[in-house]
């Protein structure tokens, strides 16, 4: 084995800590799929998982919310069962829910621009609520748009056929992930690092 | 559930690096057609690489259900139109045959996953990104691996406690924030313990990789990826 003789370039701390709460939040999103809530009209169980990206983008901001949506989306494709429905591989990458998992890091930087204004982090508790509100709301805007958008072009549907498939059922449960979202926002026990 | 299995097929000697390029060179060419000549050619490549890989592929199916319940829901909800004739059949076909090619897709991943160790994949992860982004992704995709039990073991503590609490008598709402908060907590502190052990073990952007190589079967698996990947263009 090739052995590397250079000095060694250590992590900075700020970076390794960002790093492990992006790694171990993007194996919480892959946990979460097992966590399912009881709900009648949806042919695919309901779970936390894009409350999970909602937390990515308010706790860890633009950047390391984005690292760690796609670092899970590389663990999948890695082949652990961290798609919906345990599933794995680099296939659902571009099958047909992929609009909806490359949606997740766009989401999670969304959230993080908008709510943090930049890289330095701060209390999501601290911004104004109605930003946070507008924040998520655009996030699932964004979501729903790019995984049936994806899904319409991939299964040759017309776009009322894609948003009743794969939209439609789906809105009440995200309704509650979106208020859950804001609830634990506003008990101030998200602390980003640094703060 | 698809996981990675232990054998000495084809598929599994190939380097990870080679079965990736015939993964993505296979999507590439997948998504580029639906005529049913193309879908009749694809459909012979992906059982040739499922046999490479000695997949099982009722198990297999059983895996992708819940994508399968979507991929046979879109030709229905494609034929279906308001008004006579009710039923369009050419539009209900054009998506059934676009929804089949995503079938043999995830059929084709399938047999990545079943024949790669994730150890693998990372270092095929590391090898080929250069820099500090590969390194980030390859670690990160091991430090995945190694607290997804740790953490589905959290949250199903959490929902135990809850239940024995009559937890899961209160409002969706209710419950989703209290999961939420509590997997982020834990999950976080064992976040920054992690921190803290990998700064103590030298933590750095130029460790040793673990070691890859091509051997001769790779060359014509790599051959057969760069043209299906050219065979998108057709």
């Amino acid at each position: 084995m090739a052995t590397n003789r250079e000095t060694v370039d250590l992590v900075d701390g700020d970076v390794v800590r960002q790093f492990a709460r992006a790694a171990v939040l993007a194996a919480l999103v892959g946990a979460s799929i097992f966590v399912t809530i009881p709900y009648p009209f949806s042919p695919a169980p309901i779970t936390l998982q894009v409350l999970f990206v909602f937390l990515a983008g308010l706790v860890l901001g633009p950047v390391w919310g984005a690292v760690s949506m796609l670092l899970y989306l590389t663990a999948g494709a890695a082949g652990l069962p961290v798609f919906s429905g345990m599933e794995a591989g680099f296939g659902p990458l571009v099958g047909n829910t992929a609009g909806y998992l490359w949606s997740y890091p766009l989401a999670a930087a969304l959230i993080g621009a908008v709510v943090h204004r930049g890289t330095d982090l701060r209390n999501p508790a601290d911004v104004p609520l109605p930003i946070v509100v507008a924040a998520l709301v655009a996030a699932t805007i964004l979501i729903y748009a790019m995984g049936t958008a994806y899904a319409a072009w991939l299964q040759a549907l017309e776009p009322w056929e894609a948003i009743a498939g794969y939209a439609l059922p789906f809105v009440p449960a995200e309704l509650v992930k979106m208020i859950a979202a804001i609830a634990i926002v506003e008990s101030g026990r998200l602390e980003p690092v640094g703060s | 559930m698809l996981t990675y299995d232990p054998d000495d097929t084809l598929a599994h000697r190939l380097d990870p690096r080679s079965k990736l390029a015939v993964q993505f060179g296979f999507a590439a060419t997948a998504l580029a057609h639906t005529s049913p000549r193309a879908l009749v050619a694809l459909t012979a490549v992906a059982a040739t690489i499922l046999l490479s890989a000695r997949v099982p592929l009722l198990e297999t199916l059983s895996a992708y259900r819940f994508a399968l319940l979507f991929l046979s829901l879109a030709p229905v909800l494609a034929a279906l139109t308001f008004g006579s004739p009710w039923l369009d059949l050419a539009d209900g076909l054009a998506s059934a045959r676009a929804s089949y090619r995503v079938l043999l897709v995830l059929l084709v991943s399938a047999a990545y996953v079943r024949s790669t160790t994730v150890r693998d994949s990372r270092a095929a992860i590391q090898r080929t990104i250069p820099g500090k982004p590969g390194q980030l992704l390859g670690i990160g995709v091991a430090l995945v691996f190694r607290f997804l039990p740790v953490l589905q073991a959290d949250l199903r503590t959490i929902s135990d406690a809850m239940a024995a609490r009559l937890g899961d008598q209160r409002s969706a709402v209710d419950r989703a924030s209290t999961l939420g908060l509590l997997g982020l907590s834990r999950a976080f502190d064992r976040a920054d313990r992690l921190a803290l052990a990998m700064q103590a073990r030298c933590f750095a952007w130029n460790p040793t990789l673990p070691a890859l190589s091509l051997s001769r079967l790779d060359y014509p698996a790599l051959a057969a990826a760069v043209v299906l990947a050219l065979s998108a263009l057709l």
